[in-house]
């Protein structure tokens, strides 16, 4: 097995863009799972006295090796329960790799999904501090963002309502609006676009289009074709845990279409 | 051969500074965060309440006279013109280790959506949680304060011993933060901690002196089993310190030499506690993302 390796923190270096931002190498990831979600100690020192606690290995990725330079825009496509999240807890560094290793040159902004850090009982205010610490930025930092976070998500009459009065698209809105303002290297984005109105999507598909100019890197998780060919170069179709086919993103987006009509 | 330049040892060692680099350096860089999850904290704990933070002055004041009518007036015993504060004491730290370790138990598990969507540190929720019990300490020691002026009319108790507060409360904070992480971590795995922990609670409340004082309790041989339960009790000489330097040395009913002694026995206890868990949280945590 291979020496698992840390991603490595923030650097402040410019990298020049041929050298890769994201690295992966031959990453696999399987943990064990019991059988049955034991969660109560009475189960489980019946079962350890009887010696049934089942442990089944579960393999999410298997021999996963790309890799993404700056700048460059990704999408992962697949099925449900393919591991495009796993891949995208990788990059952030949430979970190590069974084997194999993953290097991230640069800051990271979660946008995993939907609200992905909010408190519900907390009011948009306070969510946006607390999100912005999480991400890393300090009090102050978030200070001179907040009134343009407000602006973006539309939400100048509500930042003192707690979320949970807000509407699903409002919360969407809020969790983009934060992503996107604190200007990370790279941007994961999974699944996220597929919600809010028509209005809030093409800001949002405008906004990216603005950042990729800027050199952000994005790596997109999506089931929306359409979505994936126009936003990303690249596009990588995971399959079981294993890279099916990797390239060009409209080549790679028919393929996997053509496959999934083949299937049902 | 020397044990101490053995290439184990030296491994070991080197593990040791590793954990400990990686420890700080996860502390400062999230610091922000606990800043912030304790005063969203604070702020949730009072939303919607008439008065807000002024509950966490009145709540010890209340419990007070809740068991000063229980306790001094129909057990009857009030014994001096110090059973109000006596009991204040005790209430005090012992809900501030309850306040501490009850929130952080589920914490991990309620914040879930964090915690499987970003890379945080987990032990910055305990933390976070053991600060904001501290705050609620400072505020219940105005509650003291007042309290300690209603007895003066009576008994003079104002002596600088009670500036060693400052000194015992990091024993307190790290006592409250090992019993934390330990639960936090188990709660991870198994639910039924919360209720067990639960009736351990009401368990270790009667097992500290709280309401009774030791001293008045006898000498029959099931008394002797108690203090020597009591000598085994953390919260026993944590509140036993705290009435100490609050109004019992200048009462003179406890020397000033156990001032110095008896807060080494908190650290010891704190210390000890902070170890433990910290290490319990550290061989646990890898797993804690498959089970939240």
């Amino acid at each position: 097995m291979e020496e698992i390796k840390e991603a490595s923190l923030p650097i402040e270096d410019n990298i020049p863009s041929e050298e890769p931002i994201i690295e992966l190498n031959k990453v696999a990831m399987e943990y064990y799972m019991q059988t049955e979600k034991i969660d109560n100690m009475k189960e489980f020192f019946i079962r350890l006295v009887k010696g049934k606690i089942k442990k089944m290995k579960k393999r999410i990725l298997e021999e996963i090796t790309f890799s993404v330079r700056k700048g460059e825009s990704i999408g992962i496509i697949g099925h449900n329960g393919a591991g495009k999240s796993t891949i995208l807890k990788l990059i952030t560094g949430i979970i190590k790799p069974t084997a194999g290793t993953v290097k991230v040159h640069g800051s990271v902004a979660p946008l995993l999904n939907l609200g992905a850090g909010f408190d519900y009982e907390a009011t948009a205010r306070e969510n946006i501090f607390l999100n912005g610490a999480i991400i890393g930025y300090t009090q102050k930092e978030i200070k001179s963002k907040f009134a343009s976070i407000v602006e973006f998500a539309e939400l100048e009459n509500y930042v003192d309502v707690p979320l949970k009065n807000f509407s699903s698209g409002m919360v969407a809105r809020l969790g983009f609006a934060i992503a996107i303002d604190v200007e990370p290297d790279i941007l994961l984005v999974d699944e996220i676009l597929s919600v809010g109105d028509e209005n809030f999507r093409q800001k949002c598909s405008q906004k990216i289009e603005e950042l990729q100019k800027r050199g952000v890197t994005f790596i997109i998780v999506s089931h929306n074709m359409s979505q994936v060919k126009k936003l990303c170069q690249r596009a990588i179709w995971i399959e079981n845990g294993k890279i099916v086919e990797a390239g060009d993103s409209k080549e790679i987006c028919d393929k996997y279409q053509e496959y999934s009509k083949n299937k049902q | 051969m020397n044990i101490f330049k053995s290439p184990k040892f030296s491994a070991f060692k080197a593990k040791a500074k590793e954990v400990y680099i990686k420890q700080k350096r996860e502390l400062i860089k999230n610091k922000n965060i606990v800043v912030q999850l304790v005063k969203r904290g604070i702020k949730l704990q009072y939303r919607n309440s008439a008065i807000g933070v002024l509950w966490t002055i009145l709540n010890p004041l209340l419990n007070m006279f809740v068991m000063y009518l229980v306790f001094g007036t129909i057990f009857k015993y009030n014994d001096d013109s110090t059973y109000l504060l006596y009991l204040l004491c005790g209430n005090i730290i012992f809900n501030t280790m309850r306040a501490a370790t009850t929130q952080s138990l589920p914490i991990l598990v309620y914040n879930r959506g964090l915690l499987t969507k970003n890379k945080i540190s987990y032990n910055v929720f305990p933390l976070s949680c053991n600060l904001s019990a501290i705050v609620n300490f400072l505020f219940s020691f105005i509650a003291l304060l007042a309290v300690m002026l209603f007895v003066s009319i009576k008994t003079p108790v104002f002596g600088p011993a009670i500036f060693m507060t400052i000194l015992m409360l990091p024993a307190l904070f790290l006592f409250n933060y090992g019993m934390s992480l330990i639960l936090s971590a188990l709660y991870v795995f198994f639910r039924d901690v919360m209720h067990f922990y639960n009736v351990f609670l009401t368990l270790w409340m009667y097992l500290t002196p709280i309401f009774y004082k030791l001293q008045n309790l006898g000498e029959s041989w099931k008394v002797l089993v108690i203090r020597v339960v009591m000598k085994l009790n953390p919260m026993a000489h944590f509140v036993e310190y705290f009435r100490d330097i609050v109004y019992r040395i200048k009462l003179g009913t406890v020397a000033e030499a156990s001032v110095y002694s008896g807060l080494g026995t908190l650290y010891l206890w704190g210390i000890a506690f902070a170890l433990l868990g910290t290490a319990i949280f550290e061989l646990t945590k890898k797993n804690f993302i498959f089970s939240i």
